[in-house]
């Protein structure tokens, strides 16, 4: 049983159901101690005085650590290093850390604390990216020779200032996407100790086990070989768990524990202050067409507000500089980006990396472009919609596959639309409805300048069963269980045969992040060479056991090999008794395919950029408003995806769903009320996401498609359903009301006003 | 954080433990959240004490005991029956969760210019039923709530009970509330309306209460006014919603604007516009 239709259990379903599952949160050694940070709670300021004593003196604390307790450069960042691991002399953002402490009990750690005297001299902050690049700007990092210009990119293809002067009709429109917190149910937490024989033995819940141990390393001057992290499932990460949260701060406790674990965890309020954001973006931007639709010229600027430091902010602009044509035929594009160092809160990885920002500004542009002409909005994307062999709006031609022409006509073809007159002539008093549909893409993987590789270990167990060794954190998205799937398909075995053992880099083989939508892909591609690697084992050292010369006749079936010319079978738990550990595994790497003849363009980015690979899809939203309130109801959403073959069809779904309502959330829930630096809503009180009774039922359509290079035909999807539901809102919203909307999130007020109110 | 925690089986056990500084728990929905810092805190749990939980009828009153739940009370066949505004504002109140631990005496007692059931009760006319060592006394509810988190409640003293007179059978009760989700939201406004009508449909009562539009939830005697001699239809109730912007005293914050609230406010009132 294969393809979509078949129905796989997902590995970790029944452990999660009844908690028996082990997240990073769930491991408290007996007798361990507790660490946290006290937090400058300021935007910007010096550190004027540090008075730890009354903090030291509180029973129960074991240590209060500052600057001066830190070894090697007290920088932390994936790339960039810019970040203090605890702060000495400036703070630049409200969470920035400015003291540890370890404490026998969370009672006297909070008590401690709380007696913590810091003393700040107040510098001018800088909340807003365009005032920040202005000349006399107070810099957020004196030392940075472009000011608070963290990064700056173009990229450019034809002549778009030519040709959009050339155009019959031009578009044009300044777009707005908030910050937005990932509220991953499991917090940033993890435990870690130093063991006699000088390993700083840690878990922790996180995206990038491997490289962890390179970014504490160098933060804290140690030798990253001495590191081991290992990365339980994990509650939630996409993306806010890709980059140190506590590993830093949690190993340099450990080092100062006496050898005692220590545990650190964050809570909702601290996981607000201090946390990454996605990058709060402004996007100007000028679209160019024929009388007749044709898309000619595009160009325009795109700012993000990195917050204080550096972490992807350059590479998350790089992206949504690449997709910011969407997946559409565009001859000329000119497009730049900036991002700017502020006193907000640290700007960071978040599912949609870059590009939910701009498919919220091309998609807008599209709309506004349909209006101006007189034409239907999906028939205007469909007309332009990029083809099989096109280039794209930075001149790379992505590998062929189902595209957003595609995608849209499956949309179009789904009673959400094909009803919808007769369902917006019943809407009951006081609503009215409105329905919208916008096209999404998103790369998968690294891209060009870093490779985007795993490697992938097997083993066949002493009982004949296998173990894989996963290699790439399961954050919720189900990739472990896409592993199980693979390996029991391809190994025709059945999948209770396989157990998973999660990333800990003392056992598994490296591999990237979890993250780019790569981790299915990339470890799966490994993964299927260690089963043919195995596969080709069993037969040769089964045809010993079965006194068979040719071993290619040999059929591996459950639990079995068996030599169909005489009947006889060898059991695999026979097999797994008899060999040795080292023959009982098999190991294989694979590295993802990057742009072979990349444009000259986007000559900054050095890493992640262009890319090759690039799923598609669609997105409906029907929406009612309430003329009285302004409160709008999400009446439909239905989603179209495609990404290669489809080896889970609730996997497939369950990622759509997860993130298109995650971008519900983002355009009509989660608004940060970024104030000076301070999160207004800074917690679950205010900072308000999409409950159950908040959310349509979210169809999923699976558009035929196929990645030959993928695992099995698939190509990565977790992000691309992010991007639909923020303009497919925007855009229904002006068929409902009449509202044109310019800024997520939208809110009821936005409506009234638009409505006009009924007095 | 919560140290001591008492969980006495009567009133009587009940007063030494407040007079000795515990604080009341009844559901720990708002206390629990609200003692979260370092400083600890003695409690005295009102579960235990069963007289308090009961809801009953008796002489053309509805008694409330003040520690029902907010789902209990929802599924009760007297409040369904009888007190509708009341069972619309606790299905809007919070989540399953919060309406299984959360109780109407500590909705009360909490006295948010946001809480659910607050304007529902007072346009139900409802009264509290007060209880301490020297005894009980009867407040009613509009005299009770004196602002954001302030109550007549004395010290060493409980709410034991909400009393409300039923509207007769044909009145009108309705309930709407604001919020920025449709669970877990803390209400941006909210009206409650009790309107009783004669055979030709002229109102002979109309009660309007608010929440979220004033330092308490609050009654709208203007408004009440505007309605009553009238009949329901979009010249009267346009009048009313006027008169109900010109009483309310919103403020900002991070769910709306004061202009937003006072707009919406007395379009909330316009729901109740007959359609053709």
């Amino acid at each position: 049983m294969t393809g979509p239709d078949a129905v796989f259990p997902r590995a970790d379903a029944l452990a999660k159901a009844v908690g028996a599952e082990r997240y990073s949160a769930d491991v408290t050694p007996p007798g361990c101690l507790w660490a946290g940070v006290r937090r400058a709670g300021v935007a910007h300021a010096l550190i004027t005085g540090l008075d730890v004593a009354a903090a030291r003196a509180t029973p129960g604390v074991v240590a209060v650590l500052t600057r001066r307790d830190v070894p090697g450069t007290n920088r932390q960042g994936i790339v960039h290093k810019d970040q203090p691991v605890l702060c000495g002399e400036r703070v630049r953002h409200r969470g920035d850390p400015v003291a540890l402490v370890l404490a026998e009990s969370r009672e006297a750690l909070a008590l401690a604390l709380s007696r913590i005297d810091a003393a700040f001299s107040p510098l001018p902050g800088v909340f807003e990216p365009a005032a920040a690049l202005d000349r006399d700007a107070p810099y957020v990092h004196p030392e940075h020779p472009d000011g608070n210009l963290l990064a700056y990119g173009l990229v450019e293809k034809g002549d778009a200032p030519t040709a959009l002067a050339d155009c019959a009709v031009t578009v044009s429109g300044e777009y707005h996407t908030p910050m937005q917190d990932h509220v991953f149910l499991e917090l940033p937490n993890g435990t870690a100790r130093l063991t006699p024989a000088g390993v700083l033995d840690m878990v922790v819940s996180t995206q990038a086990p491997f490289r962890d141990r390179f970014e504490i390393a160098h933060a804290l001057g140690l030798n990253p070989w001495t590191i081991r992290v290992r990365a339980p499932y994990l509650g939630g990460g996409f993306g806010g768990k890709d980059g140190a949260t506590v590993q830093c701060l949690l190993a340099l406790a450990a080092l100062n524990a006496g050898g005692r674990w220590v545990k650190m965890v964050w809570d909702r309020e601290e996981t607000f202050l201090a946390g990454y954001k996605r990058h709060a973006a402004v996007m100007r931007v000028t679209l160019g067409a024929d009388a007749d639709g044709t898309l000619r010229a595009l160009t325009g600027s795109l700012l993000f507000d990195a917050g204080p430091y550096a972490h992807l902010s350059g590479e998350i602009m790089a992206l949504a500089l690449e997709h910011a044509g969407g997946p559409y035929r565009i001859p000329h594009t000119r497009l730049e980006g900036s991002c700017a160092y502020t006193n907000n809160p640290v700007g960071g990885a978040f599912r949609g990396f870059g590009v939910l920002q701009s498919s919220f500004a091309i998609e807008r542009l599209m709309d506004a472009l349909a209006t101006r002409l007189g034409r239907d909005p999906a028939g205007l994307r469909l007309q332009n919609a990029l083809g099989r062999g096109e280039p794209n709006a930075i001149g790379v031609t992505p590998e062929p596959g189902a595209g957003a022409a595609e995608c849209l006509t499956a949309v179009l073809a789904h009673p959400a639309w094909t009803e919808r007159a007769a369902w917006k002539r019943q809407a009951p008093p006081f609503t009215r409805r409105g329905v919208g549909v916008t096209c999404m893409q998103n790369a998968m993987g690294y891209g060009r300048g870093l490779p985007d590789a795993a490697a992938a270990k097997l083993e066949l167990t002493k009982q004949g069963t296998f173990r894989i060794y996963n290699s790439v954190p399961d954050m919720g998205q189900g990739n472990a269980s896409a592993f199980v799937t693979m390996a029991a398909q391809a190994l025709h075995q059945s999948p209770e045969a396989f157990a998973l053992i999660q990333p800990d880099t003392r056992h598994c083989l490296p591999a990237g992040s979890s993250s780019a939508s790569r981790t299915t892909f990339t470890f799966g591609n490994a993964l299927l060479g260690a089963c043919r690697a195995m596969e080709a084992k069993l037969r040769a050292r089964a045809a010993l056991a079965l006194l068979c010369d040719d071993p290619a006749r040999l059929i591996l079936s459950p639990g079995l090999v068996t030599d169909p010319a005489t009947g006889a079978a060898v059991p695999l738990a026979r097999l797994g008794a008899l060999l040795p550990r080292d023959d009982r595994l098999c190991v294989d790497q694979f590295v993802m395919a990057v742009v072979e003849n990349p444009p000259d363009t986007g000559r900054q980015f050095k890493l992640g950029f262009p890319h090759r690979f690039y799923s598609h899809g669609a997105c409906l939203c029907a929406v009612e408003v309430d003329e009285l309130t302004g409160r709008v109801r999400l009446g439909r959403c239905v989603v179209s995806v495609a990404c290669g073959r489809v080896l889970s069809l609730e996997g497939v779904t369950q990622q759509v769903q997860g993130a298109a309502a995650q971008g519900i959330g983002l355009a009509l829930f989660e608004d940060p009320a970024l104030e000076n630096g301070c999160m207004g809503a800074g917690d679950l009180s205010r900072y308000l996401i999409p409950t159950a009774l908040d959310l349509p039922d979210i169809d999923c359509l699976i558009v035929a498609d196929d990645e030959p290079t993928g695992p099995l035909g698939l190509r990565g999807m977790g992000e691309v359903g992010i991007h639909g539901p923020g303009p497919a809102i925007a855009q229904a919203l002006f068929d409902a009301a009449g509202l044109h909307v310019t800024r997520l999130p939208v809110t009821p007020e936005d409506l009234l006003s638009a409505l006009g109110g009924p007095e | 954080m919560i140290g001591a925690v008492y969980c006495p089986t009567s009133l009587e056990a009940l007063w030494p433990l407040l007079a000795d500084g515990a604080h009341v728990l009844a559901g720990g929905t708002d206390l629990l959240v609200a003692k979260r810092g370092p400083a600890s805190c003695a409690v005295a749990l009102l579960e235990g004490i069963g007289e308090l939980a009961g809801i009953s009828e008796g002489d053309g009153l509805i008694r409330l005991g003040a520690m029902a739940s907010h789902a209990t009370l929802a599924r009760h066949p007297l409040v369904r029956q009888h007190l509708a505004v009341l069972a619309l504002a606790l299905e809007t109140l919070g989540s399953p969760p919060i309406r299984a631990m959360g109780t109407l005496g500590g909705n009360i007692a909490t006295a948010s210019p946001a809480g659910d059931t607050l304007p529902a009760l007072l346009a139900l006319n409802a009264r509290l039923e007060l209880a301490s060592a020297k005894g009980r006394r009867v407040v009613p509810l509009a005299d009770f709530l004196l602002g954001p988190g302030r109550t007549a409640l004395a010290a060493g003293e409980i709410i034991a009970a909400v009393v409300v007179a039923p509207p007769a059978p044909a009145a009108l009760q309705h309930f709407e509330k604001i919020g920025r989700r449709d669970a877990l939201a803390i209400a941006v406004a909210s009206l409650a309306a009790v309107i009783a009508t004669d055979a030709a449909g002229t109102v002979t009562e109309a009660r309007l209460a608010v929440g979220s539009l004033a330092p308490t939830a609050r009654r709208l005697p203007a408004a009440e006014a505007a309605l009553t001699g009238q009949r329901l239809n979009r010249e009267s109730l346009t009048r009313a919603a006027a008169a109900i912007r010109e009483a309310v005293s919103p403020m900002t914050d991070v769910r709306a604007s004061a202009a937003y609230r006072r707009q919406a406010a007395g379009n909330l009132l316009l729901r109740l516009t007959p359609q053709p």
